[in-house]
């Protein structure tokens, strides 16, 4: 469904995106990963025809996404990274008018009302008094009332409180049975984990992995951190044939890959200061590519 | 052209349409309320008369033009500088505000995102800026026939519908080139400097231009050598030939500015 092929774009000061390949198809969800200016929002204002790529080619449904921007758009909805609207209209305004430049069919007006009640916002406020939270509501109701077969998210839920968060995750889930083929750049994991099947991890403008979220589990590990009452006690866990890491005076990070009994019989002998868990597998897993 | 968004735009922009248009329209009912009295006063023609004419051609008033008619002085006090000035700045300011601002704040992205084509965001854009500014210009000319009508002037309409035509096909030229700075530049302080500077030295082009006979070709590279109201007003200038060659002009930018803007890599 969404094809990208060789693809170059870089401003004048350097950055943009190098050698990019990668493809999703129809019916599943690619998350795309990487720290601030990695590029990723400008694959996406590639594929929605914003830019024109230095070389290569992105199509979606086989559109050319540059030479057809228009026409590709038929297929497709978007959820910009930052989000400016027009301020003096109501939500209810906006969204008529996305609705009409759409082709104002009445399932838009059906799902718009649906969205705007699972999201729990007021359609009547005028834009320029909401928050960057109703904002972002606003902009993931304009781009899942279209119902298009193509949703191409750029940080979605950033500015959403974590209620909101996991509201805006189920509505991602419904629509991915009912077929659409997701293409969403995040910071959060949590999102990425729970709705992408394939994740692809670029840094510095170039893609630097593409796995599946289930390989990714085969192979997940966990990663503590210790701190122990000495350097002595430190060596006797360096000894225990444990992963460790990061490697301070009196602490240290061990990493852990399928059984814990090693671990807790170590621990069991040394005095432990703290004991804390490190976030979650895949975002561990992802820090390495980060880094 | 499309319809929803040219009623969303235009709805942004009435508010500031319409407080423009009470401006105006107030103004021209103060001129033509004081200039009965004036009129009656031989000390103001007078005065009038005694300006030297370099500061006349300041204020607008061509060389050896009568000084004691209602045209000559709605066109002194209005039409020559003022309604140049307040077209001018409301074409440039409005062109970025639909354009190059929408681009810098990103709020160009959704609309763009829909299957509506740059192309047509575009047309509807210029279709706001060109209907904002004939509603001004109707305002204009309608509340000067409103107030001459009140307080009993004589005026000859057709004369000033005439004006409201030139007017309209030189501020269309200046909103055009605005846009125009706008789509090729895609950077609100940029396009601004661009069509206010370039708005700035055909103005000051005129003006020189008038001072001395040694500098008045300065005033044919100005776009404001093409209207000259109180001689239109007067019926001694025939601005038929004026209109087309603006409109001709206004055609050609058009061109180039969708033209630059299709190709125009947006970082929305």
């Amino acid at each position: 469904m969404i094809e990208v092929k060789e693809l170059n774009k870089l401003y004048s000061e350097g950055r943009g995106v190098r050698n990019l390949n990668f493809q999703v198809d129809a019916g599943k969800a690619f998350g795309f990963l990487g720290p601030n200016g990695a590029g990723k929002t400008t694959t996406i204002r590639l594929l929605m025809g914003f830019l024109k790529p230095d070389s290569g080619r992105v199509t979606i449904n086989e559109i050319d996404c540059w030479k057809e921007k228009a026409e590709v758009k038929k297929i497709v909805s978007y959820l910009p990274g930052e989000l400016h609207f027009m301020e003096s209209l109501t939500a209810l305004d906006f969204l008529d008018l996305i609705a009409r430049m759409h082709g104002n069919k009445r399932q838009i007006k059906r799902n718009r009302d649906y969205l705007a009640s699972a999201l729990e916002l007021d359609l009547k406020i005028l834009i320029r008094k909401m928050s960057k939270g109703m904002k972002q509501k606003l902009g993931i109701i304009a781009a899942l009332m279209l119902d298009k077969k193509v949703l191409i998210f750029d940080e979605p839920t950033s500015g959403l409180d974590p209620l909101m968060q996991k509201v805006f995750i189920d509505l991602i889930l419904g629509e991915k049975k009912r077929g659409k083929t997701l293409f969403m750049s995040s910071h959060q994991f949590v999102e990425i984990d729970r709705t992408c099947e394939h994740v692809g991890i670029i840094r510095e403008g170039e893609l630097l992995t593409i796995q599946s979220i289930s390989q990714l589990r085969d192979a997940e590990h966990q990663t503590f951190e210790i701190e122990v009452e000495n350097e002595e006690e430190l060596e006797f866990l360096k000894q225990r044939q444990l992963n460790l890491v990061n490697i301070q005076e009196k602490s240290c990070m061990i990493r852990i890959t399928g059984e814990m009994d090693k671990l807790w019989l170590a621990l069991t002998q040394v005095h432990v200061i703290s004991f804390r868990q490190r976030s979650l597998e895949l975002e561990e897993a992802f820090m390495d590519f980060y880094r | 052209m499309n319809r929803a968004l040219f009623r969303a735009m235009f709805k942004q922009h009435r508010k500031k349409i319409a407080a423009i248009s009470t401006g105006i329209f107030l103004y021209e009912g103060l001129l033509t309320w004081v200039y009965p009295v004036v009129a009656k006063n031989p000390a103001v023609a007078q005065v009038a008369e005694s300006i030297p004419s370099a500061v006349k051609t300041v204020f607008g008033v061509p060389e050896n033009a009568r000084t004691d008619t209602f045209e000559a002085f709605i066109s002194g006090q209005f039409f020559s500088r003022i309604w140049v000035m307040l077209m001018a700045f409301h074409g440039i300011q409005t062109a970025n505000a639909l354009l190059a601002k929408m681009i810098d704040d990103c709020s160009l992205a959704l609309l763009l995102s829909t299957p509506v084509s740059r192309g047509e965001i575009l047309s509807t854009q210029a279709g706001v800026l060109v209907s904002s500014g004939a509603v001004l210009v109707a305002v204009t000319i309608g509340g000067l026939f409103f107030g001459t009508s009140r307080f009993g002037i004589p005026i000859n309409h057709g004369n000033y519908i005439l004006l409201g035509i030139l007017g309209l096909a030189l501020f269309t030229l200046i909103e055009l080139y605005s846009l125009f700075f706008s789509a090729w530049l895609i950077e609100e302080e940029r396009a601004v400097t661009y069509a206010a500077g370039l708005t700035l030295l055909f103005y000051s082009l005129d003006i020189a231009g008038g001072l001395s006979d040694k500098y008045s070709w300065l005033r044919n590279l100005s776009l404001f050598r093409w209207f000259q109201p109180q001689s239109i007003l007067e019926g001694t200038t025939n601005p038929i030939g004026s209109i087309i060659g603006l409109n001709a002009c206004s055609a050609v930018l058009w061109y180039y500015a969708k033209k630059v803007f299709e190709r125009q890599d947006l970082t929305i």
